[in-house]
């Protein structure tokens, strides 16, 4: 279920094929759980980028492989070839661009013609944004086809991290499972030389100059 | 306020299809690995790392930081966490080189530099963390400096024959060799 050039690993591992239009920010949205940040750029995805995604559960840890596809068309790339084997999706639009919800029953039955039985899950990404062309109200889809649906915004980690609960839960058919904290092992102690940290200083001076991104929201929630 | 409460329900049904577990998994003891420390602080802020190469802030996570310290070795760190996921976005020894400096732009964070293990091995990196308010943001400052200064004042009046012992047989090793 990994690429060849990607180790495996001693605990439970998933598929995960993530699908959607061009610009509705599966790339953001996978960026964000694994490095924290959020990407403003726009660069479209060429073909897939798989990346390997870590959780700590009250079960263990596991791990799902995510396929992060590519959404734009010239780009495609394999297409529903990378889909083979897949055990779990989320299929994602942005409620602030009405035709990427249009293209939804597209994605998802070119999946299941792929996979099928497997949990998917639909995501209605950018919530945050203030002029939705896609309210809540109006999707629907999930309920005809059996989804799973999740109002998530990748900029604010409004239920971020619901989506990969939800499989999880389902791949486990563990309704209670959660996240735990991982364990945060002792740091080991390190000789800093008088040169390295004349180095740090001079590299903080010039990062303290550099402005915060997004600093002027004040709600960490 | 009745809207919210509709899409909030809405949100916590299962509407997917039953699907068949493909694995099955054991309750197993979750460690936090913070077990034998007190708690000396503990914050709600955003954390961001500074990319060297793009030379800009990226976010790290929103979360909780805390500044722990070990009941037995006595020694503190600072350990924060994503909110939800629970990851660990920072976890490093606060040591008496440890120097915050203030954010030129945002006068609620502070920036400094530190041997991350977040992902378990050793990283250079340079943070900046912002705070609801600057309170809290003097609360961090003030709660570091403290233990930076009382950690300098220990290195200081112990270790100074050590420190000295170190130094001259640092002295003693230096050579001129030729290159090859």
């Amino acid at each position: 279920q990994a690429l060849p050039s990607q180790q495996t690993v001693d605990y439970p591992s998933f598929k995960l094929v993530i699908v959607g239009d061009g610009g509705t920010g599966k790339t953001t949205f996978v960026k964000r759980h694994i490095t924290g940040e959020f990407e403003k750029k726009y660069e479209p995805t060429i073909g897939v980028e798989v990346h390997p995604l870590d959780f700590y559960t009250n079960c263990g840890k596991i791990r799902f492989y995510c396929w992060d596809t590519a959404g734009q068309e010239k780009f495609g790339g394999l297409r529903d070839g990378y889909y083979i084997h897949g055990q779990c999706a989320i299929i994602m639009f942005d409620v602030t661009a009405r035709l990427t919800y249009k293209n939804v029953p597209t994605w998802h039955r070119d999946l299941c013609r792929v996979c099928e039985n497997i949990p998917i899950v639909l995501c209605g990404n950018k919530v945050d944004v203030k002029n939705r062309q896609v309210k809540a109200k109006q999707v629907t889809f999930h309920r005809k086809k059996n989804l799973q649906y999740y109002e998530i915004s990748a900029k604010s980690n409004y239920n971020f991290e619901k989506p990969f609960l939800y499989l999880a839960r389902k791949l486990a058919g563990d309704v209670n499972l959660h996240f735990v904290e991982s364990p945060a092992l002792a740091p080991p102690e390190v000789q800093i030389d008088l040169a390295a940290q004349q180095q740090h200083e001079a590299e903080l001076a010039a990062a303290a100059s550099q402005p915060l991104p997004d600093d002027d929201d004040d709600a960490f929630d | 306020e009745e809207e919210e409460e509709e899409d909030s329900r809405a949100e916590d049904e299962d509407t997917g299809a039953q699907v068949a577990p493909i694995v099955k998994l054991q309750e197993v003891a979750v460690t936090t690995g913070e077990e034998n420390e007190d708690v000396l602080l503990d914050l709600k802020a955003k954390l961001y790392r500074f990319d060297q190469e793009g030379k800009q802030w990226k976010e790290r996570g929103v979360g909780n930081v805390k500044l722990l310290k070990h009941q037995e070795t006595g020694k503190i760190r600072l350990v924060m966490r994503q909110n939800k996921t629970l990851k660990i976005c920072a976890n490093h020894l606060v040591l008496p080189t440890l120097k915050l400096q203030e954010h030129q732009g945002n006068d609620k964070s502070c920036v400094w530099h530190a041997a991350d293990f977040a992902d378990g091995e050793l990283k250079d990196e340079t943070f900046a963390i912002r705070f609801a308010s600057l309170e809290n943001c003097r609360l961090f400052r003030d709660k570091i400096e403290e233990i930076t200064e009382s950690l300098g004042e220990e290195t200081a009046g112990g270790n100074e024959e050590e420190a000295a012992e170190a130094a001259a047989s640092l002295i003693e090793n230096l050579s001129v060799s030729e290159k090859d």
